[in-house]
């Protein structure tokens, strides 16, 4: 490595930037809920320091490299040195340009969530203590990405499943039972993680990451790598871990929608499923099947349900599930245009993602609607919430230049370059290709399902006071749709080899995509556009109502667009699935729930009040314990 | 930069794609009209009916949906059009210079054009058009499977490679893709995606006159609908030009090869007339079900076919 040695004088930087907002965040809950605006613009000064320092972490170019949090305190006692020692093997860091990136955009999100809720949440009867739970998360998500320690980790990694749990907020029953899923989920598979992590200091003896690097020759260190990447699978929201992220999303605040399951939960478990498929194990081709299998089912599954939903802040989480699928497969494919592609995407999905979710908490806050079907026809009067909603739905559709283009285009690269070489999932390229190519036209389906509904059409009578929203609410989602629009554009002549080659390595393109110089001919296209369309006869222009074949319009007179898609739902398969979907059928923790109530059900037999039946079952315990115990 | 612009705008760009789409569309007409035993338009027809839109007719604009989508909806449609068939045309006419795009590039700019036709139908706020736009993104998500398929079947042929230039290389020294049984299959899967991207019968259904009245362009007049005619000029040409160029070994502008050049664009182009001369519109579901179930099955067995050797 010709890194340099981490220099220790960015060590307080390191360590300001995780804990000063969870110590400012634990003295927030001090104040009483009444200055809420108060509690926020502290909230703001805290995360505009720490997205400059995080940037300015991420711009040292040559730093990188493992240090240990108590490695600046000296202090003269023999005793507390010799403690700390002990200390500081469990408080090491690591920094090199994966973690680097990750904490750059944690800053930004927590930024730009930040300023959105000072005035959504400020209006709408918000959540206890919403603004110390957004700096604890803040801090913890910095703290979980910088660890090295899988010990450190894994507190980080746990306050945030709490934290997610306190920002949605239980006001009736669906809402309070999506909590305790999302609680139940995560802290499940944190639990397993624990196993795993147990599994990886017995086998090798170290839980620092970047000293481990083990083969997954037998069972128990495949088990050992199974139980991190369920624990990465949750969090991200992959299958068959997701069904959290659509009940979340339904009822928590948009803002911790955006906040959480679109940005941060992405960012975090992938860069977990990162860290463990390239740096802590080493892959056998059967895992790299596995990851792929549930990478592409993901896709096809979650999109296949976003089509049918009514809801769009469901659609939207059914989304958030199914772009996760892209991620996992670019990462499982394991080559550096799939490592490339992969962590492109999870950048791109957090960008648009949480624009969406802040276009939806916009949309819901000037209407009170939750429903497509109750809204339309918003584009006139909420301008800048369409134009943005449009950027950002037609680019995590893939529709070039946009960002969620350029990644998606990386990803299919690097399946079709991973099809060239032997292997059990590379014979398969082809089907990962073509599910993750129809997934991408399934999403644009839902996305012009969602855009039509809230924003095309005629607007309706009810709405006719909508206006826009205010500067703190639409400022957030200008910057990211620019950025999306941006990053597509600079995709492969800067995005790509300024920030991804550094992480993933060098490695030659199997296509060619111009993506600057295409921007520049839709400029110019729009340009001739106008052109054309001022050289016609576009001056002598009448405005009319439409012709609906001579009938006359009425309120009611319309195509709902949430009808959009009847044909596909009512071909029989298709019918019968979903059917069997809203009975929660294919959901893990219902699944789980109700074996558990069974168990339940078997055991309460025994609890029949009788008294000697109870003496009988102690003394069969003590037996069966002095059995093993002699 | 300048050179690029030079490709974008005139040759093989903008301008001579859309001649060239005109002239393919008097064609088809003009078969069309002999199909049906009528004496047919000009040569120059679609040309009159282009400037007659543009320059002279009204454009009515609705009065409740949202203008400027409607309206930029079309600009961005002949984007779509115009840069997938600079993409085709330059590797099909052998110039190696100016921007370049992999088949997958091409295979997402050639949707934008249906995109565009349904966001600018959406914002026009009419219910014809409304249902017009779901039935063409129906289509959309049903034939994209096929033609991806179609396309992976041809990287696998071409030995991996997913640039049009290496695809029409690689057919060079032996006989084209066309020449094996592999190649016939995926060919017909090809055409019936063709008939289906330009909304030509049996898969009309987006815009059934009889029906809906013209569906996703109902509310379009004047010049938008010019831009939108225009379009449908390029796509005539650009999508046979990209079969030629995935199937039969592109063209060759030498001597006696700019003459078979010709007649396989006018071949594939009749192949499509005919087919939409001959056959009734289908129902959306049935459209759905004939890529999803048939078409599929067809290139999965071409697929298997290819890696048996044939």
């Amino acid at each position: 490595m010709d890194h340099i040695q981490l220099d220790t004088l960015y060590l307080p930087v390191i360590t300001a930037i995780i804990f000063v907002p969870i110590l400012a965040g634990i003295v927030l809950f001090i104040f009483p809920e009444k200055i809420k605006t108060v509690k926020g613009i502290i909230s703001l000064i805290i995360a505009a320091p720490v997205l400059y320092f995080s940037y300015d972490i991420f711009a040292q170019k040559n730093m990188a490299g493992k240090v240990s949090l108590m490695d600046g305190i000296t202090i003269k006692s023999q005793v507390i040195n010799a403690w700390l020692e002990g200390v500081g093997k469990y408080t090491a860091i690591n920094i090199d340009n994966l973690s680097k990136l990750i904490t750059l955009l944690i800053g930004f999100f927590g930024l730009i969530i930040v300023i959105y809720s000072l005035v959504y949440i400020n209006k709408a009867k918000g959540i206890r203590n919403y603004y110390p739970y957004v700096l604890i998360t803040l801090g913890s998500s910095f703290g979980a990405v910088l660890a090295d320690n899988l010990i450190l980790f894994v507190i980080f990694w746990g306050i945030l499943a709490i934290t997610c749990y306190k920002l949605i907020k239980g006001y009736d029953e669906e809402s309070s039972a999506a909590a305790k899923k999302t609680l139940v989920i995560i802290g499940a598979s944190d639990g397993l993680m624990l196993l795993g992590i147990g599994i990886i200091w017995k086998i090798s003896g170290s839980i620092n990451m970047s000293e481990l690097s083990i083969t997954t020759t037998d069972a128990i260190r495949n088990l050992a790598f199974i139980t991190l990447l369920i624990a990465s699978f949750a969090k991200a929201g992959a299958i068959p871990f997701h069904t959290w992220i659509p009940d979340y999303v339904k009822k928590a605040p948009a803002s911790s929608s955006a906040y959480l399951p679109a940005s941060l939960d992405k960012l975090l478990g992938i860069y977990f499923l990162a860290r463990i498929c390239n740096d802590v194990f080493i892959l056998n081709q059967w895992l790299t099947l596995v990851i792929i299998i549930i990478g592409v089912s993901t896709i096809i599954i979650a999109v296949m349900m976003a089509l049918i939903q009514h809801n769009y802040k469901k659609l939207l989480g059914y989304h958030a599930v199914s772009q996760v699928g892209y991620m996992v497969t670019g990462l499982g494919l394991g080559t550096p245009l799939g490592i490339i592609g992969g962590l492109f995407h999870m950048m791109n999905h957090a960008l648009y993602k949480s624009g969406l979710f802040l276009v939806a908490g916009s949309i819901e806050k000037r209407t009170g609607k939750e429903d497509l079907d109750d809204i339309s026809g918003l584009s006139k009067a909420m301008p800048l919430t369409f134009l943005t909603g449009l950027v950002f739905a037609l680019s995590i559709s893939g529709i070039p230049p946009l960002n969620g283009f350029a990644s998606k285009w990386t990803i299919y690269q690097g399946i079709i370059d991973f099809g060239k070489t032997p292997g059990v999932a590379n014979q398969l390229w082809i089907i990962w290709l073509s599910l993750a190519v129809i997934g991408s036209a399934l999403t644009l389906a839902s996305f012009i399902k969602f855009i039509s509904g809230a924003f095309l059409g005629r607007r309706r009578e009810e709405l006719k006071n909508v206006r826009e929203v205010s500067i703190a609410m639409w400022f957030p989602k200008v910057v990211l749709a620019l950025i999306c629009v941006g990053f597509g554009v600079f995709a492969t002549n800067f995005v790509i080899p300024k920030t991804f080659i550094p992480i993933a390595g060098d490695f030659q393109y199997v296509g060619a995509w111009n993506s600057t110089t295409i921007s520049l001919l839709i400029l110019i296209s729009i340009v001739l556009g106008i052109i054309i369309y001022l050289a016609g006869n576009i001056k002598n222009f009448r405005v009319d109502d439409s012709f609906v074949g001579g009938e006359t319009f009425r309120e009611q007179t319309g195509f709902a667009s949430t009808e959009f898609y009847k044909t596909i739902s009512n071909y029989k398969l298709f019918s019968f699935i979903y059917r069997k979907a809203e009975e929660k059928w294919f959901d893990i923790y219902d699944l789980s729930k109700n074996i558990i109530l069974w168990f339940n059900k078997k055991i309460s037999l025994a609890h029949n009040g009788v008294l000697s039946n109870y003496a009988i079952w102690i003394l069969a315990g003590l037996i069966i314990m002095l059995i093993f115990l002699i | 930069m300048l050179k690029d612009l030079f490709y974008y705008l005139i040759y093989p760009g903008f301008l001579f794609v859309a001649v060239a789409g005109g002239l393919l569309s008097f064609f088809d007409r003009k078969i069309t009209a002999w199909v049906q035993f009528r004496k047919g338009p000009p040569l120059l027809q679609p040309f009159y009916d282009f400037f007659k839109l543009l320059l002279v007719k009204e454009t009515i604009i609705p009065a409740k949906g949202s203008r400027i989508t409607f309206l930029l909806a079309p600009v961005f449609s002949l984007f779509g059009a115009t840069v997938s068939s600079v993409l085709i045309f330059l590797p099909l006419l052998g110039i190696k210079t100016g921007f370049t795009g992999d088949v997958i590039v091409i295979f997402y700019l050639l949707t934008i054009p249906s995109l565009t036709y349904i966001i600018g139908a959406l914002a026009s706020g009419n219910p014809f058009a409304s249902v017009g736009a779901s039935r063409e993104m129906k289509l959309v998500v049903s034939y994209e499977l096929s033609f991806l398929l179609v396309l992976i079947a041809l990287i696998i042929k071409s030995d991996m490679s997913i640039s049009l230039y290496d695809i029409i290389n690689a057919q060079q020294p032996a006989n084209a893709f066309i020449g094996s049984i592999s190649g016939v299959i995926l060919f017909i899967v090809a055409i019936f995606c063709l008939q289906a991207k330009l909304g030509l019968v049996p898969f009309d259904m987006a815009e059934a006159e009889t029906e809906i009245t013209h569906g996703s362009f109902i509310e379009y007049s004047g010049s938008a609908y010019a831009l939108i005619k225009l379009t449908k000029y390029i796509m005539l040409f650009t999508l046979p030009a990209f079969i030629i160029a995935l199937f039969m070994r592109g063209i060759n502008l030498e001597g006696i090869g700019i003459l078979w050049a010709i007649l396989k664009v006018l071949a594939v182009v009749l192949i499509l007339t005919l087919i939409r001369n001959t056959n009734p519109r289908v129902r959306i579901s049935q459209a759905m079900r004939f890529f999803f179930v048939w078409m599929n099955l067809l290139a999965i067995i071409a697929i298997v076919l290819i890696f048996f050797g044939y």
